[in-house]
């Protein structure tokens, strides 16, 4: 059993990442996601975790550090958000496209402009097809323990790629909620040291060129195999979960989380900390006898399209609640995924995209049980309907 | 030894094919640095002339004899810190980190994880190969170019003449950075250059080391193949160059050259320089006599 303690999300996360025994982490301070990195370094300027803290000058750096590291052997980590992510978008790409396993917390926040440094997950959405991992979490709790399992996801032979844990900015980074931290002992058990040939070391006895000039016909080759490790990933994650819950006692359901969803009619779909508020409004709306589930979007990449699609499979409606927007369409991302995941299916839904959260706005319970009638009202007059909008007066 | 010897002794660690311009001074630079360096090396080489020219490999192949890396433009000092910290932590410490950039992805947008991995005294050696402009590109301008010149980015046009600003001087900035050892080196110099290289890599396993050397380049500055040493020479005689070192705060001019020759010396039969101005040759001429008379105060002369 491990320790009870009471603990931010940022917090979670930075002793999520020492329990795994980081070689090496690279950090830049930003807004929501500065503690992170404060706290490793608490941790290794007091001796209690023996990893290389390397205080870089910008996100850039910080993601080019670890990518080095991570070339020589090592076991890294980092965090950013928003503005960050985006300035280290150049290395993070071809952190996935070198396939070196890593995991990076992001505490999501909404993109610039505005002006602003609060919640939202645009940042992270928007980086979604750079060929990582990403898994949203809705508590604390989940954060510790998607570090974790993002090491080993990240490390297995049948995946290499590098996992994004994200959680919401200020609502989980910055509030405290009960945890049950791992122990050591504990995690090492769970969680080896990456094997020395996990992958390919630069190193002199073993002269290569890493990423040296490529041909298309190659560099396609690579892609290919980079998107079937993607999807093979999917049963990575549900293998991980399993192995997860027989060690700890957790577990969450692999990709996606499904909440009263078997006798359901009516599905909210929800994704990272407005999952606890969406349950709320499912079991409110229970009570006066609508039968109403909720799917929680946990990983988005791979996208769990057989998963969502079996899930919804004989519902008469849903919604999709994303807390970002995909340009271009005037409608939020996750909703566009949810749809091209029931291409293939006969069903005849009536669904809609709901836009909300932006900006640090609260998703309030008064909104999900609102969108909870709306669906019960049209869930027999298939089709789409126009996108709603939680905005606020 | 003599670094005749070192040089005649040292196993050349560029595989056959690669297809740098003839009388590439980067390519000599390389060749050199890596003989003296030798097998227990790992190189960074970013986008430039070098990896255009092949030694970062192709498909499944490795141009280099050791282990080589292609970063990104603007992060080679970046990624091999995180090398390098591997490196230490592994106890590997006698391993050679070097990087080898172009003055693009030195002192433009390289600068900033540069400057960054020098003020925290990363061990690794950052050598930069000055030709002063993306030459694998075109030669477009950049912020090393010398005032005047005719690049692609700052053409000789009716009203505005080659590059309008004075050149950035990256290694006196570099050495203000605390680092273990900053010099600048030419080709023309072999001895000098040498026991720059030498003294750098010994620096690395201490601190960051940082090496500025002087590339000329006959496609791009428009000057025979076989004139590179001694245009390379010329910008040394001129002072558009001086060699110095600072090894662990200690600076020191390595040439007091007492009888320098002129810009307007220096510049004559480079192609780049065709269109230069009396004014502009004055404004070099300046510019060159100042710097190189605070160099002479650094140096306690």
């Amino acid at each position: 059993m491990g320790t009870k303690k009471v603990l931010t999300g940022n917090y979670a996360a930075a002793e999520a990442a020492a329990l795994c025994r980081p070689d090496l982490v690279a950090a830049y301070p930003i807004t929501p996601q500065s503690s992170v990195v404060e706290h490793i370094a608490e941790m290794v300027n007091n001796g209690d975790l023996d990893a290389a803290m390397v205080q870089v000058e910008s996100e850039h750096s910080a993601m080019s550090v670890v990518q080095g590291a991570a070339a020589g052997g090592g076991r890294v980590f980092t965090a950013t958000s928003a503005q960050g992510l985006a300035l280290m978008f150049e290395p993070y790409f071809r952190m996935s496209t070198l396939r070196l396993p890593m995991v990076m917390a992001i505490a999501t926040r909404e993109m610039t402009s505005p002006e602003t440094v609060w919640s939202g997950q645009q940042d992270a959405i928007s980086v979604r097809d750079a060929g990582w991992i990403q898994v949203f979490c809705e508590s604390n709790q989940e954060i510790i323990d998607m570090v974790i399992q993002g090491y080993m996801i990240a490390e297995d032979q049948r995946v290499m790629i590098p996992v994004n844990v994200c959680y919401d900015g200020f609502y989980s980074s910055h509030l405290t909620e009960g945890i049950d931290l791992p122990t050591q002992e504990e995690v090492d058990q769970f969680l080896p040291p990456m094997a020395p040939d996990n992958h390919p070391v630069l190193d002199p006895n073993n002269p290569f060129a890493l990423d040296p000039m490529t041909a298309g016909p190659l560099l396609m080759k690579y892609r290919k195999n980079h998107l079937e490790a993607m999807h093979r990933a999917l049963d990575v994650i549900d293998e991980v979960d399993a192995k997860f819950a027989k060690a700890f006692g957790r577990s969450y359901g692999g990709a996606i989380e499904e909440y009263r969803c078997d006798d359901a009619d009516i599905v909210l779909v929800t994704i990272g900390g407005m999952s606890g508020t969406g349950k709320d409004a499912v079991d409110i709306a229970r009570e006066k006898g609508i039968k109403v589930g909720l799917i929680k979007l946990r990983f988005i990449r791979p996208f769990p399209a057989e998963r969502i699609a079996k899930a919804l499979s004989g519902k008469k409606a849903f919604c999709v609640i994303d807390r970002s927007v995909c340009f271009g369409w005037s409608q939020g991302p996750m909703y566009m995924e949810t749809k091209a995941a029931l291409a293939d299916t006969d069903s005849k839904f009536c669904h809609f995209s709901a836009i909300g959260g932006l900006g640090g706005a609260d998703i309030s319970l008064q909104e999900m049980l609102d969108t909870i009638d709306y669906l019960e009202a049209n869930k027999n007059e298939p089709g789409e309907k126009e996108t709603r909008w939680f905005l606020k007066d | 030894m003599s670094y005749i010897d070192v040089l005649r002794e040292a196993k050349d660690q560029v595989t056959p094919g690669m297809s740098a311009c003839q009388g590439c001074g980067g390519e000599l630079i390389l060749r050199k640095a890596l003989q003296i360096a030798g097998e227990n090396t790992i190189i960074g080489i970013p986008p430039g002339c070098m990896a255009g020219a092949g030694v970062v490999g192709w498909n499944y192949a490795n141009g280099l004899k050791i282990p080589v890396h292609i970063p990104l433009l603007d992060n080679s000092a970046a990624f091999f810190s995180g090398l390098s910290q591997m490196y230490q932590r592994k106890g590997r410490k006698d391993t050679n980190i070097v990087v080898l950039a172009g003055d693009g992805a030195t002192a433009d947008c390289g600068f900033q994880s540069l400057s960054a991995a020098a003020e925290r005294g990363e061990k690794l050696l950052y050598i930069c190969y000055d030709n002063e402009g993306y030459m694998n590109t075109g030669y477009q301008r950049s912020s090393t170019t010398t005032k005047g010149s005719r690049t692609s980015t700052t053409p000789i046009g009716s009203v505005v003449k080659g590059k309008t600003q004075q050149q950035k001087y990256v290694p006196l900035i570099i050495a203000m950075h605390n680092v273990e050892f900053c010099a600048t080196a030419s080709p023309s110099n072999m001895a000098d250059f040498v026991a720059k290289v030498q003294k750098g890599l010994a620096a690395s396993k201490n601190g960051f080391a940082y090496l500025h050397v002087f590339s000329p380049c006959p496609t791009g500055w428009g000057y025979a193949p076989d004139q590179g040493i001694e245009v390379a020479r010329r910008a040394v005689k001129a002072n558009m160059f001086p060699l110095w070192e600072m090894d662990r705060g200690e600076f020191k001019l390595n040439d007091e050259n007492r009888k320098p020759i002129t810009i307007a010396e220096f510049v004559k039969g480079i192609g780049k320089f065709k269109a230069l101005s009396d004014e502009d040759i004055a404004a070099i001429q300046a510019m060159v006599d100042h710097r190189f008379e605070m160099l002479k105060r650094l140096a306690g002369k």
